[in-house]
């Protein structure tokens, strides 16, 4: 690594020094018994032989300040204390959001493949923290080859009396079963996740309730993605305060970046939070692949407002200053894309996604998602009009905060900031209007008069 | 108004074909002892519905009415349910595909990455349009949504299974014939970049090792896409005894 020139905006520190905790650099780490040697199930025993009050670790994790890494930064120590106090014979459960589908995300299948007992371990700390004795892993079902993997380490995991009834000697027991999911990105949603670990069509709930009041088979459930619980084993082994002290300060903490699109060298790093944006692309991926020019970032997944290349200038990788930027942090999974990308052909992908993943439970999510691809597809095939491009907008307005879960918002982000943000490029697709000044017939210019809002096309 | 002789279409036959004959239909001791272990996982039956479908699928290679009605039966739910949970979810087969699916990722990130252009290659190759099966039912050709191995798109996934990274007309070319040869493709474990820099490579010793070959189903070892089956029957009324 070159001399540090440290940016004084970016809040990740000495992040070229940076050593990896979530994944270090240990060979075969996923093997149990290299886990072992480095510390695996460690922090468990801690706290299970120092008999840790459940109240003590919740509080160690809120002053860590873990937020969560699933998409909506939740505050994991807070989520936890939501947990109603324990009625004798009623089961608690913790759920593992392994779906990851979020396009542009795929940081949590490298801790399957490479550090699935950091997982396990933080799993059944997670577990300890709520009160539950049973952890669901859900892992959406493509990851056939990484759910094998995780079988046969859990299995080992088990035979060394690491996970499974009375653990350390300590009398308190922890089940882990890895469900295997079948291809549905709402599964990722939370209580559509609950609904299909219940063996169902996974058709999201509507909250209240919520997880921790009425969550699996309607009992108190707290769901946290994977890498939030890889997390957790850190917290107590380094101390909440290493913790907190790590990118940053609203948003601590190691995290994974998944860099894909344009870049040199694509793929899943681990640096703190807060790296500047323009760090992560130019220096730590070598910046844009046949020195083209950068053009947008998606900076958390398909669903998160698309940056231009100047609104990437000085912002860094966590919730406040995407927010303060004009993005969302997301799941940190960041596509990158030169100058030859066309928007309209991007968007409209994305569309497509999100018509064909909509349960369809919602009306303006069903027909709203439709509509947004019909559309975006009709401008794509320069048939659209240049009204489209407001009834787009109008569209999102209608799907905003109008449906059971966020998959509508989801759905419209995207086709709200890229119309708004890449304007011209969507206007240079529509077909030729004939704005004021141009020919107007006289049939058409009785509509245009009456409807204030209506560009003539021809 | 004259003519009001409209043709009927005729009715479609109210009992299909069965692909499976009720002797096929049964689990051997190993996969009882598999169920037992799933259905004990959860504190409802209904819960293990995902993974026996599942195992069926791997088995049977697609879900039939009376592949889902055996399902059903085993956890004792309703076919309804079963049915229903098969048709929410993509990956389940609600009919026959080829021996191997490829499902190419043409997600947000393989999509800028070149994926269209891959398809294109793969659609010229194996003479099928997206979502067509070659003649001799050895490929089925299908667009997935983003199977989450952004950083190394464009990427595709054989039969629900096996993740083929990086992909570029050669590869793409490589891997069809070496599936055509062999039936199988090694698992391809992804290099992190700073494993690179750190570790000079990648941090598995073992990832060769999980290479095996993709087993044909069941369905496909008896040899065809619809082999002649038994008599047909309904198998929403009938379970899966009789014949
Ligand atoms: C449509 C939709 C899809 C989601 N997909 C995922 C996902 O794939 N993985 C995930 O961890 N969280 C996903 N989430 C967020 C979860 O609902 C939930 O907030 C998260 O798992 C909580 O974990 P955390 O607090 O540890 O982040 C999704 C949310 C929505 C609305
Ligand atoms: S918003 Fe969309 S995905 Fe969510 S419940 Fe409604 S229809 Fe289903
Ligand atoms: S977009 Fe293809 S794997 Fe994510």
């Amino acid at each position: 690594m070159e001399a540090p020139k440290q940016t004084p905006t970016s809040k990740a520190g000495d992040w070229r020094s940076y050593q990896r905790v979530i994944l270090p650099p240990v060979r075969d780490l996923h093997l149990l018994d290299v886990a072992l040697r480095n510390g695996a199930y460690t922090a468990l025993e801690k706290i299970l032989k120092e008999g840790w009050e459940r109240k003590r670790l919740v509080d160690e994790v809120k002053a860590s300040g873990l937020r969560g890494r699933g998409g909506a930064g939740f505050s994991t120590g807070l989520k936890w204390s939501f947990m109603p106090p324990d009625k004798p014979g009623q089961p608690r459960y913790l759920a593992c959001n392994g779906d990851e589908s979020e396009p542009g995300t795929f940081k949590d299948r490298q801790i399957f493949e490479y550090n699935p007992h950091l997982l396990f371990e933080g799993m059944m700390m997670g577990a300890y923290g709520i009160g539950a004795h049973t952890a669901y892993l859900y892992v959406r079902g493509e990851y056939a080859d990484y759910i094998s993997h995780m079988e046969r380490e859990l299995a080992k995991a088990y035979a060394k009396g690491l996970v499974g009834k009375n653990l350390f000697g300590t009398g308190w027991d922890c089940d882990i079963v890895i469900h295997k999911g079948a291809g549905a990105y709402i599964c990722g949603e939370e209580s559509s996740l609950m609904e299909s670990l219940e063996g169902k069509r996974a058709y999201p709930r509507i909250k209240p309730p919520f997880p921790a009041q009425k969550g699996l088979w309607a009992n108190p459930t707290t769901i946290n993605n994977v890498e939030t619980l890889a997390c957790v084993p850190l917290i107590v082994h380094k101390g909440a305060s290493w913790f907190a002290g790590l990118g940053a300060p609203k948003h601590p903490g190691p995290l994974l970046y998944g860099v894909s699109g344009h870049v040199n060298r694509p793929g899943v790093y681990e640096y703190p939070t807060g790296m500047l944006l323009t760090d992560l692309i130019y220096e730590v991926c070598g910046g844009i692949r046949g020195g083209k020019k950068l053009k947008a970032v998606v900076p958390g997944g398909s669903s998160v407002p698309v940056l231009t290349a100047e609104m990437c200038e000085g912002v860094t990788m966590d919730a406040e200053s995407m927010r303060d930027g004009g993005s969302m942090l997301g799941t940190a999974g960041v596509l990158v894309m030169d100058e030859d990308v066309d928007m309209v052909s991007f968007l409209r992908r994305t569309t497509h996604f999100y018509h064909h993943e909509s349960c369809g439970q919602c009306t303006p999510c069903r027909e709203g998602t439709g509509w947004l691809e019909k559309l975006v597809t009709r401008i794509d095939e320069g048939e659209g009009n240049l009204r489209d491009l407001d009834l787009l907008i109008s569209l999102c307005d209608n799907m905003e905060g109008r449906t059971v879960c966020a998959l509508a918002d989801a759905a419209a982000w995207p086709v709200r900031w890229t119309v708004t943000r890449f304007r011209s490029e969507f206007e240079a697709k529509c077909k030729p209007s004939l704005v004021p000044g141009g020919f107007v017939s006289p049939e058409t210019l009785g509509e245009a008069v009456a409807d204030p809002g209506y560009v003539l096309s021809d | 108004m004259s003519n009001i002789h409209l043709e009927i279409s005729p009715l479609p036959e109210r009992n299909p074909e069965r692909s499976f004959t009720p002797e096929q239909l049964v689990w051997t001791d190993e996969e009882r002892a598999r169920i037992d272990a799933y259905r004990a996982s959860y504190p409802e039956a209904e819960a293990a519905v995902m993974r026996l479908l599942w195992m069926a699928q791997e088995k049977f290679g697609w879900l039939a009415p009376e592949v889902i009605q055996l399902v059903a039966d085993t956890l004792g739910i309703p076919y309804a349910h079963a049915y229903g949970v098969a048709t929410f979810y993509t990956m389940y087969f609600k009919e026959p595909k080829g021996r191997f699916v490829l499902d190419v990722c043409t997600g947000h990130s393989c999509q800028v990455c070149g994926a269209y252009d891959r398809m294109a290659h793969l659609e010229k190759t194996l003479g099928v349009h997206m979502g067509e099966t070659t003649d001799d039912g050895q490929f089925t050709l299908q667009e997935a949504e983003c199977l989450g191995a952004c950083g190394t798109g464009p990427m595709l996934q054989i039969t629900n299974g096996r993740y083929v990274h990086n992909l570029t007309d050669e590869k793409l070319d490589r891997m069809v014939a070496t599936l055509r040869e062999t039936g199988s493709w090694p698992f391809e474990s992804v290099t992190l970049p700073q494993d690179e820099d750190e570790m000079q490579g990648n941090r598995r010793s073992d990832a060769e090792a999980t290479e095996k070959a993709i087993p044909a189903p069941f369905f496909h070892s008896l040899g065809g896409h619809r082999h002649d089956a038994a008599p047909s029957h309904d198998p929403l009324h009938e379970g899966t005894e009789g014949a």
